[in-house]
């Protein structure tokens, strides 16, 4: 199963077994991206939850349950294929922050997934950073390579730089 | 908790010119471990060691620190006088949270793949760990203060365990909180704290029966509480909040919270030294400094990347030299 990049060629990907477990070794990835709009602009764009599909070009559906309360579920169905269920954890309107998990066995060869997106003024402009943590997908030890630590790194990465190299683009159009 | 209490101003005593405490951050993303002389406030020395550490007991008594190397299945061993590692012991599949007694005698250390509890005696170099089976995904252990007792978070089965080490057998066992990662053992209370990672709370065990353990309160902290440590004379509960980036802080006797501490990047490990408390920042690889009865940030420490800081990181050897350290 090659995966080349982010989400557009995920493949629905089921893990195996109990999702309780994970790998020992928890990873972390931070994208930032500066954008010249202001952030009450560029969080105009993404601070509702369910606005996922409007910015990442992954991404076809983001219908969430409960719009931007805590709790709110937002079913992501991906343009390449494949399915998320991420849950909306914290939000933060003032902050322009919201955090959300994801549940395991998604498109993402991934388990325990965390992940923060968040906007800050920044001179004239803003930047805007998304950070993640999880485990990689495979629990147990001798991961196969597609579902090893540089796997998850790899494919995280992919989305959070896809999405905000669109949202600046966006941003920025005139 | 206890024992840092108890040993570290005699070691300050006899030795304050040669060693003052050290912090020993485990970074599992740059797989080496920061060392931070409390004194000064600064990295000293940084050692590599086995690949993605994360557990770490820093035992006074014993005068080396045990570090658990996940991903290379084993413990590496450091000489708190030269800051180098002198020894590499295999440690079963995966091995994970890590403690040794009081008495520097047992090192226990959690092997979270092979379902079971590791113990060396050290008073017997050399010698095989005891081998003792227990339940899903070992977590987080300690040590009793002198009973030759250990206790064991066996996270997936939502459990801690009480373990003989004379008999190498589970003694007693008690259903905490959902997912028990970390353990903390308050031996004057005669408690053991659960963190629950899934449920959000702190599970406050008795273990003054130890045939009878019983959750005697359940603590409402943050989301993903992760790491603890007994502050300010024993008096708080400090806990780090993984997903909420807090740390909450308890009053250990009356069990009322006092405060929610913000401005932390995935807090995991947490230890207190007089009366700072050290809190281990995943996310921000650093590690924030607090005043430990006003909860005040006091200063940032950087450290390598990833950092973890999971078990008792402080302690300096009791047996220094007068020969300067490094």
């Amino acid at each position: 199963m090659q995966r080349r990049h982010l989400l557009l060629s995920l493949p629905a990907l089921t893990l195996a077994g109990a999702a309780s477990a994970h790998g020992p070794t928890r990873q972390k990835v931070t994208e930032k991206i500066s954008i010249n709009a202001s952030a009450d602009a560029v969080w105009a764009r993404i601070r509702n939850f369910d606005a996922l599909k409007d910015w990442h070009p992954a991404v076809a559906e983001s219908p969430a349950d409960k719009g931007n309360n805590e709790g709110s579920v937002r079913q992501l169905k991906l343009k390449g294929g494949g399915a998320l269920t991420e849950t909306l954890e914290a939000y933060d309107d003032t902050k322009k922050r919201y955090s959300y998990r994801a549940k395991d066995g998604g498109a993402l060869p991934v388990t325990n997934y965390t992940s923060t997106i968040s906007v800050a003024a920044e001179g004239s402009g803003s930047v805007v950073e998304w950070r993640g943590a999880f485990y990689r997908g495979y629990p147990n030890n001798d991961p196969p390579p597609d579902q090893n630590d540089e796997a998850a790194v790899k494919a995280v990465t992919g989305v959070y730089q896809a999405g905000l190299a669109n949202l600046k683009k966006m941003a920025e159009a005139r | 908790m206890r024992r840092l209490l108890s040993c570290l101003p005699m070691a300050f005593a006899c030795a304050t010119a040669a060693a003052a405490p050290f912090a020993y951050i485990t970074n599992q993303g740059s797989h080496d471990v920061s060392v931070i002389d409390l004194a000064t406030q600064r990295v000293v020395a940084t050692v590599p060691v086995g690949r993605s550490p994360a557990g770490v007991v820093a035992s006074s008594a014993a005068g080396k620190v045990y570090v658990s190397n996940p991903d290379s299945k084993s413990i590496s061993v450091i000489d708190m006088r030269t800051q180098a590692v002198v020894n590499t012991l295999p440690a079963g599949e995966g091995p994970v949270g890590i403690d040794a007694s009081a008495d520097g005698r047992w090192l226990l250390v959690a092997d979270w793949y092979g379902q079971r509890l590791l113990a060396w005696d050290l008073h017997t170099p050399g010698r095989t760990p005891l081998v003792v089976p227990v339940g899903k995904a070992p977590a987080g252990v300690a040590a009793h203060d002198r009973l030759g007792v250990a206790f064991v978070a066996e996270r997936d089965d939502d459990s801690v365990a009480v373990i003989d080490l004379a008999t190498a057998r589970v003694r007693s066992r008690v259903r905490v909180g959902t997912h028990p990662f970390a353990l903390l053992h308050d031996a004057a209370r005669q408690r053991i704290y659960a963190l629950n990672v899934q449920s959000d709370d702190v599970s406050v065990v008795s273990v003054a029966d130890l045939d009878n353990p019983r959750v005697v309160a359940t603590l409402k902290v943050g989301k993903a509480p992760y790491g603890a440590a007994l502050a300010a004379g024993g008096r708080l509960l400090y806990v780090t909040n993984q997903h909420d980036d807090t740390v909450s802080v308890i009053d250990a006797d009356s069990w009322k919270p006092q405060r929610t501490l913000r401005g932390f990047g995935y807090p995991e490990g947490v230890a207190a030294f007089a009366d700072q408390v050290y809190v281990v920042n995943w996310m921000d690889d650093n590690v924030s400094v607090l005043d430990a009865a006003s909860g005040r940030a006091l200063a940032t420490i950087a450290t390598g990347k990833n950092s973890r800081g999971f078990g008792a990181f402080i302690g300096a050897p009791l047996d220094v030299s007068p020969s300067p350290v490094r």
